[in-house]
């Protein structure tokens, strides 16, 4: 180096280090007085309750100190705040047993969103267009009630559409709504569940999801349940899962799954076996069949659930090997051996769920399958099936009152509000997103276009939320009371309950605790019992037994996150009233919308792994995370059978449109060999228009391909009952995001 | 290939930002660290304040902590309200405003070290040793050099483990 490089080297350091030595501009904002005592560096963990999906796992919270910025008396600054930083699942929890899946790692993105609303908005722009002005608690509340006080003698003009659920926050909305005189908060789950409760409530008398002793299970036969991925209660499943597998030295359990498009447990199985959609119970009643007629049960021994299936007392003649495999697709011979397989390994069980359920005839594949788990004795026995005991949130939390009008189908709300039949005057919407999970058949963004006044609980700018008038954000789960009565996933009963891990980040309020603010204020207060929420938490967990000596089942229940035990006679949830006349149920052929030669696929959207029905898609950990059989992230994609893909001149990653007689979309084609030649598949969950910066304008929606096909008896939504046409558009442009380059068994080469 | 963020190619790199802070590390200079107000140390420490009556991470993890208006009003709600600068911090605590101490002492994350206070504690290590005798200064000044040969002497003489990984990991 020569003299004048080096001083020129020094000149440039020098400046350099002059800058670096101003200080570090953190410092120069201001500091608030932090509200709470915290040690810096060390950790404590606290007990919270996943709120992303019903299973209602229990978590346990790392909080530690951190800096947040804020705004206090409209100054900017920092303030050092216990900040939970990682969730984990709770260890002792009879739900989820330490287990917390992926989607519950990532809940803990909710709370420090960048798009999470901040505090109360107002509608500033026109509907939908997204634009909002800050108001303040007081303005906002004040604006609801004088809406609400308006209405007198027309309370039944309020609506509410809502997530459903069995736990104490559902039930505030139930009580609120009973006591203002207005019908019962609407639900509508896109993957839900509703015929299998159903069949169960005719089957066993209990209308509601089964818990699985997979732990003790040799043989587990599954009609397209994906019960290891996204279906009823996966931690719990995933958990018994690993006992089955693994748990019992010398013995392990074996398993076959039965659909149409291999899912995550599809990949798990021993044996995985297609079956034409809309056919499992055939399939099923003919395993049944070849069961009674090897001799291995007496017909008999199915009871209440088989007498309500057509044929079952006169041997299921109707559902012999040869005519099985005509209607299913299934071999005869391989149905006598799943018969077989299933009647000797004992104990041995059968679930159902998903994409089985999902079609115009449902409610008799859910019964034929009850039947065959009656058949082989597998309903409150060790290593088959049982329902968790159900607390019954109303009577624990002495609320009384009326009971309140029915909620109206949302399909027949939407529709009755486009004809004028029905003229609701306000709506309120709480963690529902139904303008994106229904399909636009039912026309429910123009429904609720017409219905004057929305207003909305949710955290993020979602496509109903945009809708609304006024939006009142409730606090993330980690800011306030979280609580949930799980349907299943434990063996005893179990509430989880827990106080907020930290303090709230913006100008939010807890949902619940506004309602009950808002019942207090109107002109003729609602007498809800209680003044808060967690009054009301409080009221429900003092009326359960304590499970230690000396310390009250609330103080326990508050310091573990869960109570669990017996319940006391009083507490527990009503059988339904038996539907005794119920017809013994046939098998009718599934109904597909659209002609087969001009749709010649059945169309079969499936819940996400990452997003499920798509409420999840906003959370970016979520986004980039790899679905476990196409490795597929940030993006949309139709899984294609290689024989068709070949026969239509399909690639990996070429875009196709998928068209029904209700849409279209395009979306990258994944060639996968798990899936039926006749049927395509999509992942539900992007196609966002608005949902905060990580979703929005991301992929595509497949329910904008539905038909409006329901199941014959319940009225579910049939969403596996669409037949669509798939055409090649156009090579492969980058819209199909893969983690790893192809299907990881196959060469790139083989696939194209 | 393309610059990571926060460097200027991808090609070249110092273990520090800028070479600026590389030669700032070299030469052993650090920001001056600028309080808010004067804190007496010496003052605290003269009426028998034990260091960890305000620094109470200390023993407990990591991190001692610097305290908050939260702490000095303990005391200071009742004891020398007369003082100008307590009735300026009051005021301060009253508005909801905390101290905007500056660090004084610390790794910067480039040098990879992980130090915790607790086990030194626990090792009956003075607090002086690292910190100099704050009983006689105001504010706390960076009187100890916290070099890696002052940690490794001190290590060896108490026997303690010189493993790198004991302290960078």
């Amino acid at each position: 180096m020569d003299r004048r490089s080096f001083i020129k080297l020094t000149a440039i350091t020098g400046t350099s280090a002059t800058l670096a030595s101003c200080g570090n501009p953190e410092n120069q904002l201001i500091r608030f007085v932090p509200a709470e005592d915290i040690i810096p560096g060390v950790a404590v963990w606290k007990p919270s309750v996943c709120p992303l999906c019903q299973a209602g796992c229990g978590l346990t919270v790392r909080v530690m100190d951190a800096d947040a910025d804020v705004v206090r008396n409209g100054q900017a600054g920092v303030v050092r705040i216990a900040a939970a930083k990682k969730l984990e699942g709770a260890p002792d929890h009879p739900v989820n047993r330490g287990g917390l899946c992926a989607r519950g790692q990532a809940a803990i993105q909710i709370t420090y969103h960048p798009d999470r609303i901040t505090q109360p908005l107002k509608r500033a722009g026109d509907r939908g267009q997204g634009r909002y002005e800050a108001i303040t608690w007081e303005n906002a509340l004040a604006e609801v009630v004088a809406r609400l006080d308006g209405l007198d003698g027309n309370q039944r003009a309020v609506a509410a559409v809502s997530r459903g659920g069995r736990g104490h926050r559902a039930a505030v909305l139930r009580q609120f709504l009973a006591r203002f005189g207005a019908p019962a908060p609407m639900t509508f789950d896109l993957f839900g569940d509703d015929v299998l409760r159903r069949a169960n409530a005719l089957s066993f008398g209990r209308e509601q999801l089964p818990t699985f002793d997979l732990a003790n299970a040799s043989f587990v036969l599954s009609f397209g349940a994906d019960f290891l991925g996204t279906w009823n209660s996966p931690v719990a499943q995933n958990v018994a899962y690993g006992l089955m597998r693994q748990g019992r030295p010398g013995r392990r359990g074996s398993f076959a799954q039965i659909e149409s498009r291999m899912s995550q447990t599809g990949g798990n199985a021993d044996e995985w076996v297609p079956v034409k959609p809309g056919t499992e119970g055939v399939l099923a009643l003919g395993i049944a069949k070849a069961i009674v007629d090897g001799q291995l049960r007496p017909v008999s021994g199915a009871g209440r659930a088989g007498a309500l299936i057509d044929g079952w007392s006169g041997g299921l003649a109707s559902y012999a090997g040869a005519e099985v495999e005509r209607i299913t697709g299934v071999p005869a011979a391989r149905v006598e051996r799943l018969g077989r397989r299933f009647a000797e390994a004992r104990p041995s069980v059968a679930i159902v769920g998903g994409p089985a359920l999902a079609h115009s005839n449902s409610l008799f594949t859910a019964l034929a399958v009850n039947a065959l788990n009656a058949l082989v004795g597998a309903v409150d026995q060790p290593g088959g099936l049982s329902f968790t005991p159900q607390l019954d949130v109303v009577s624990a939390a002495k609320a009384g009152g009326p009971a309140g009008a029915a909620a109206p189908a949302l399909g027949q709300f939407a529709a009755d509000v486009i004809a004028g039949t029905s003229s609701p005057q306000v709506l309120i919407v709480d963690g529902a997103n139904p303008v994106f999970t229904t399909p636009p058949t039912w026309r429910v963004r123009e429904a609720f276009g017409k219905i004057p006044y929305i207003v909305s609980f949710s955290s993020f700018l979602d496509e109903t939320t945009a809708l609304a008038d006024l939006i009142l954000p409730d606090h993330s789960f980690l800011e306030s009371w979280t609580e949930a009565v799980p349907e299943s996933g434990a063996m005893t009963a179990v509430a989880s309950v827990a106080p907020p891990t930290m303090r709230p980040l913006h100008q939010t309020r807890a949902t619940p605790d506004v309602l009950l603010e808002i019942g207090r204020t109107l002109r003729r207060p609602l007498d809800l019992p209680w003044q808060t929420f967690d009054e009301m938490l409080g009221a429900s967990f003092a009326a359960l037994p304590s499970a230690v000596a000396d310390v009250d089942a609330w103080t326990d229940a508050q310091a573990k996150g869960v109570w669990t035990g017996t319940l006391p006679a009083g507490l527990a949830a009503p059988a339904p009233a038996a539907g005794a006349s119920a017809a013994p149920a046939a098998f009718a052929e599934p109904q597909f919308d659209g002609d087969a030669s001009q749709y010649p696929y059945y169309f079969l959207p499936y819940p996400s792994n990452q997003f499920l029905d798509g409420s999840l898609a906003h959370l970016p950990w979520l986004q980039e995370m790899p679905d476990p059989l196409t490795s597929g992230m940030w993006s949309s994609w139709v899984e294609i059978n290689p024989a068709t893909a070949a026969k239509l001149g399909i690639a990996q990653g070429d875009v196709v449109e998928v068209t029904s007689g209700h849409g279209k979309v395009q979306a990258g084609a994944v060639i996968s060999p798990g899936i039926a030649p006749d049927v395509v598949a999509m992942p539900a969950g992007q196609g966002h228009r608005t949902y905060t910066r990580y979703a929005s304008g991301r992929g595509v929606n497949p329910v904008d391909l539905l038909a409006p096909v329901t199941e014959k008896t319940t009225g579910a939504l049939a969403w596996a009952a669409t037949r669509v046409q798939i055409a090649r558009v156009g090579p492969p442009d980058g819209r199909l995001i893969l983690f790893a380059g192809g299907m990881r068994e196959h060469f790139e080469g083989e696939l194209r | 290939m393309a610059p990571l963020p926060g460097q200027a190619s991808g090609v070249y790199t110092t273990m520090r930002r800028t070479m600026g802070d590389a030669l700032n590390d070299f030469l052993n200079r650090h920001p001056t660290a600028t309080q808010p107000i004067e804190f007496p140390h010496n003052i605290h420490v003269g009426k028998e304040v034990a260091c960890e009556f305000c620094h109470e991470g200390v023993d407990k993890g990591a991190v001692a902590g610097i305290p908050g208006l939260r702490t000095c009003m303990i005391c200071h709600a009742a004891i020398a309200t007369d003082r100008p600068r307590i009735q300026q911090i009051t005021k301060m605590n009253e508005m909801g405003i905390d101290l905007a101490w500056q660090r004084v002492y610390g790794f910067s994350n480039d040098d990879n070290v992980k130090f915790n206070h607790a086990p030194h504690i626990r090792a009956k290590v003075e607090c002086a040793t690292c910190h100099g005798n704050v009983a006689e200064q105001t504010v706390a000044q960076r009187s100890v050099e916290h070099t890696m040969g002052f940690c490794v002497n001190c290590h060896n003489e108490r026997k303690a483990p010189i493993d790198c990984l004991t302290c960078h990991f």
